[in-house]
């Protein structure tokens, strides 16, 4: 998959990222609507991904690959609930905008805000993550800078080229009577999931 | 486009019927200032982050040139092509050209002012393109034909039944008018237009020329679709946009969506640099190839902008609406009665740029300057002093109408022909009640009192009143030159004589020059730079004889006109800047001078008990001379009074010069709302510190709550003086 970088870890200011952040990251998204889950280990973000696609009762999904290679657990999972679950990147194109759920791995949460910030350099990325009505993204619970400047000052040092997104809760409009409606041509729901131990193969 | 002879009244009646636009905007009016402070709840230092804003923008409109190669190097060296289209017609011709070429039949875009600007998807669809709009509110709009009527949220005219209807014609169903509901049916329309398309058009927010990305703020993530989905991307992004390093972005991050709808950030925000892959089908197959990456760079007057040293404040703008939201008059009437594609003030200041000056003249009056959308504005740009500039500019071209120009010359720049005209009018009362040059004229002339009284012209002027109330002040501590202003000569007297009352009190000599004349401001507001100099000479003349310490104000208008307007007036008249520029030194407007010298020997004591009394803030006493706590401070002071504040304290009375008069239907409106707020204080007395927000205000108080008093602050004062 092509990234703006393959290691933005490197470039997070020494004292001005981590854990420590994580609350107001997520107290600031949950205002916006995301719903954020915090858990231990990969297995348990597998779990909460499991248990998403049985109470939505989605039938098909797609995920980037990064997703899914460091714990191929999920695939036969989601075989075994018979859910069809698409990972390459043709399949993606044909099916992203047909499937209820979309999983890819975002680089880092930005607390001022309650965004998160995605490396979507790669067109499996920008799919996975703009066309099915459910966004699942995962990142590293540590991964958390406390504000746009700081992500900028990240951002600044990978960014040459591609593609940077924040996302920040799911799609909104309010261009009819101002009234907030969830869901428009994006995700209407969007899902964080941050892992405490890091599972991303690098 | 240029929309000649409008009928602006008729337009303007008819918005102020259009119960649903007065609604909508009036609901939001309100809330948007709750929200707005919500959301820099987490944001320090506010005033620091505007300046941010402004200090780059004003950094990089500097070095534009340099910026914007920097920016086609880079965007060329990642794969993009750039075109850099001068005006309309050559962007047009770029891009259906491209079209024709690569075999464009669908284009899916998202909002993008500056091809609105242009009337771009028109253009297309007439060339048999299928263009569709993606963004919900642009949609909708193109589906009901009309023009947006706000930059933020373009469809803020039409509500859900009026959408719903739009929605069943385009549609060809029934479509009920549940806002859920058909933001789900326009998804579903409009997901095939970003599948299907071969080109997808985008605006940008910003454009970094460190690396040549364009960055995208938007909501819906119908931006990031037309971004990814189709194998060609065109950027379509005005000059003003460009910033220098990535850093850059920050300021604009932060204020951006904040200002505009109250969110501490958008849903989305996209930077792309460089042709970003897309897939193609070959063979039937999905294959990855490099997106064609178009970026033109739109000029069509921006360059020129950028060249005058007032008007490139422009490239201080993010688009964010805000001074849209604020805006006592666009909260009236809405876009559309702007004429062009940009609404309010700043929407005035692009007309006038963008489009054409013609346009600017039919619209520019709707500006009445109270600057709230100055105090709001991410960039600090100053859209009403912008709108006087461009204003004086059209006068010196093309002159004022003849009538203007002759009673401008022959009786505002002859301050004895003035006088004794306003004499008569204190004995006929309405000698110039007909004809369209007397609206120009200072508003008393006016006499128009349709649903507000307006005063009368004094028996006595301040100025034959002088004699009677100077005192001999004994070894005096300065010095002091009043300057009237009309107002309180001809209107007002009695608080010319509370003002000699307090400072005399206070151990000082006042004097009145005798040869002082009305300040210029009706003039200056009329863009006659010529008379208003020849008017502000005979008052420098006058006030330089008079060799007094300081110069005293009681009307903020006319301070400011002395302390600001005068001083810029004679910017290139070496003998007469540096004239003005040592009285301009003096000048002190009486509220703040005095609460100073109360403060020093401790007269400021708050006081409780008494008749309940609020205070209206001047919108050029609080955005122009800064003043604001110590007409409070005096009033807490004032022993028999209780100072109350009341809701929307700083909002503008409607008088505003000459559009109190000229366009009295929409002052009626604001100033309808400021006696409510004052009613609903439970105040007795109402103060301020300007004679034309007395003007106002006591004639709205006449006809709606004839039991509150108004005071000026300084009659208040010099009530507490035994004699
Ligand atoms: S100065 Fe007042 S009236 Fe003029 S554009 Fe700004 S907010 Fe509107
Ligand atoms: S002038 Fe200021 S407030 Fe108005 S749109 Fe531009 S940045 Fe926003």
């Amino acid at each position: 998959m092509k990234k703006v970088s393959n290691n933005w870890k490197q470039s997070f200011p020494a004292n001005s990222f981590g854990t420590q952040f994580f609350e107001e990251f997520s107290t600031r998204a949950q205002n916006v609507a995301a719903k954020v889950y915090r858990v231990k280990t990969g297995a348990e973000a597998q779990s909460v991904i499991v248990d998403i696609i049985k109470s939505s009762e989605a039938k098909k999904v797609v995920a980037t690959s990064e997703v899914i290679s460091p714990s191929a657990g999920l695939h036969n999972t989601l075989k075994g609930m018979n859910v069809e679950l698409y990972t390459e990147q043709g399949d993606i194109r044909t099916h992203a905008d047909t499937s209820d759920v979309g999983i890819a791995c975002v680089e880092f949460g930005i607390a001022e805000t309650g965004s998160v910030c995605e490396d979507s350099f790669s067109i499996e990325q920008r799919l996975v993550t703009t066309l099915p009505p459910i966004s699942i993204v995962v990142m590293h619970s540590g991964n958390v800078v406390p504000d746009i400047a700081t992500a900028f000052e990240v951002i600044s040092k990978v960014f040459n080229r591609g593609y940077i997104s924040f996302i920040t809760g799911p799609s909104r409009t309010s261009d009819i009577e101002r009234v907030l409606t969830i869901g428009v041509h994006g995700p209407s729901q969007f899902v964080v999931i941050a892992i405490d131990e890091d599972t991303r193969e690098v | 486009m240029t929309s000649t002879n409008r009928n602006l009244r008729q337009e303007i009646n008819e918005k102020l019927m259009d119960e649903t636009l007065r609604g909508s905007l009036n609901r939001f009016a309100e809330a948007y200032p709750i929200a707005r402070a919500k959301a820099y709840e987490n944001v320090d230092d506010l005033d620091a982050l505007r300046n941010s804003v402004r200090d780059m923008k004003i950094d990089t409109v500097e070095r534009l040139e340099e910026i914007a190669n920097q920016f086609e190097e880079q965007v060329t060296l990642r794969g993009g092509k750039v075109f850099r289209a001068k005006d309309g017609d050559a962007l047009k011709q770029y891009l259906f050209d491209l079209c024709k070429q690569k075999g464009v039949k669908r284009i899916a875009k998202s909002k993008s002012m500056a091809t609105e600007e242009i009337h771009l998807n028109h253009f297309l669809e007439e060339e048999g393109l299928h263009v569709k709009e993606t963004d919900l509110g642009e949609w909708i709009i193109s589906i009901a034909g009309h023009k947006p009527s706000h930059m933020v949220m373009p469809a803020i005219h039409l509500d859900r039944n009026q959408v719903a209807k739009y929605f069943s014609q385009e549609l060809n169903k029934d479509i009920e008018p549940d806002i859920a509901y058909m933001v789900q049916e326009a998804r579903t329309a409009l997901r095939e237009e970003f599948l299907l398309a071969d080109m997808g058009i985008t605006g940008a927010n910003f454009g970094i020329a460190e690396n040549g990305a364009t960055g995208l703020v938007t909501n819906e993530g119908n931006a990031r679709l037309v971004a990814t989905l189709p194998p060609i991307q065109v950027v379509i992004i005005g000059y003003e946009k460009l910033i220098p390093t990535i850093k850059d972005a920050v300021p604009i991050l932060r204020t951006l969506p904040r200002n505009a709808t109250g969110q501490l950030m958008t849903s989305y925000m996209s930077m792309i640099s460089g042709a970003a892959p897309a897939l193609v089908k070959k063979d039937g197959q999905w294959v990855e190839q490099e997106k064609e990456l178009h970026v033109i760079l739109f000029d069509n007057g921006r360059l020129k902008a950028a060249k005058d040293d007032k008007l490139k404040q422009i490239y201080q703008c993010v688009r964010c609406a805000s001074c849209l939201n604020v805006c006592p008059v666009y909260t009236l009437v809405g876009g559309h009665v702007y004429g062009h594609i940009y609404a309010g003030g700043i929407g005035a200041i692009l007309t006038a740029l963008l489009n054409s000056m013609d346009d600017f003249k039919q619209i520019n009056e709707m500006c009445i300057g109270c600057r709230r959308c100055t105090e709001i504005c991410p960039g600090k740009i100053d859209i009403p002093g912008l709108i006087e500039y461009l204003r004086a500019k059209s006068v010196k071209e093309d002159g004022l109408p003849f009538g203007v120009k002759a009673v401008f010359e022959n009786v505002l720049a002859n301050r004895k022909v003035f006088h004794s005209l306003l004499r008569l009018a204190s004995i006929g009362q309405k000698p110039f009640t007909t004809g369209r040059v007397i609206r120009h004229l200072p508003l008393f002339f006016a006499g128009l009192a349709e649903n507000r009284s307006l005063p009368a012209v004094a028996d006595t002027p301040f100025r034959d009143r002088v004699k009677k109330v100077t005192k001999q002040v004994n070894k005096p501590k300065k010095r002091i030159a009043f300057f009237s202003g009309c107002n309180i000569d001809f209107i007002f007297p009695e608080t010319g004589e509370s003002v000699y009352k307090v400072l005399q009190d206070l151990n000082m000599e006042v004097v009145f020059p005798e040869d002082q004349s009305c300040c210029g401001k009706p003039v200056l507001g009329m863009g006659d730079h010529e008379t208003a100099k020849k008017i502000a000479k005979q008052n420098i003349i006058a006030f330089e004889e008079a060799r007094a310490d300081y110069i005293m104000f009681a009307c903020p208008t006319c301070a400011e006109t002395w302390h600001v307007t005068y001083v810029e007036l004679f910017k290139d008249d070496p003998e007469w800047s540096k004239r003005i520029e040592k009285l301009a030194h003096n000048v002190r407007e009486f509220t703040s001078f005095v609460a100073g010298e109360y403060e020093k020997s401790g007269r400021l004591v708050k006081s409780q008990g008494g008749q309940k009394v609020t205070y209206h803030d001047s919108c050029h006493m609080k955005r122009g001379l800064n003043v604001h706590t110590e007409p409070r401070k005096l009033l807490e002071s004032a022993p028999g009074y209780d100072f109350v504040e009341m809701k929307d304290c700083d909002k503008c009375c409607g008088m505003a010069g000459a559009f109190g008069v000229k366009y009295t239907e929409l002052s009626m409106p604001i100033l309808k709302k400021k006696v409510d707020n004052i009613r609903d204080s439970g105040a007795e007395v109402i103060a301020v510190a300007c004679p034309a927000c007395m003007m106002q205000i006591q004639g709205g108080l006449d006809k709606q709550a004839p039991n509150i008093k108004i005071k000026h602050v300084a009659e208040i004062i010099a009530e507490q003086i035994k004699e």
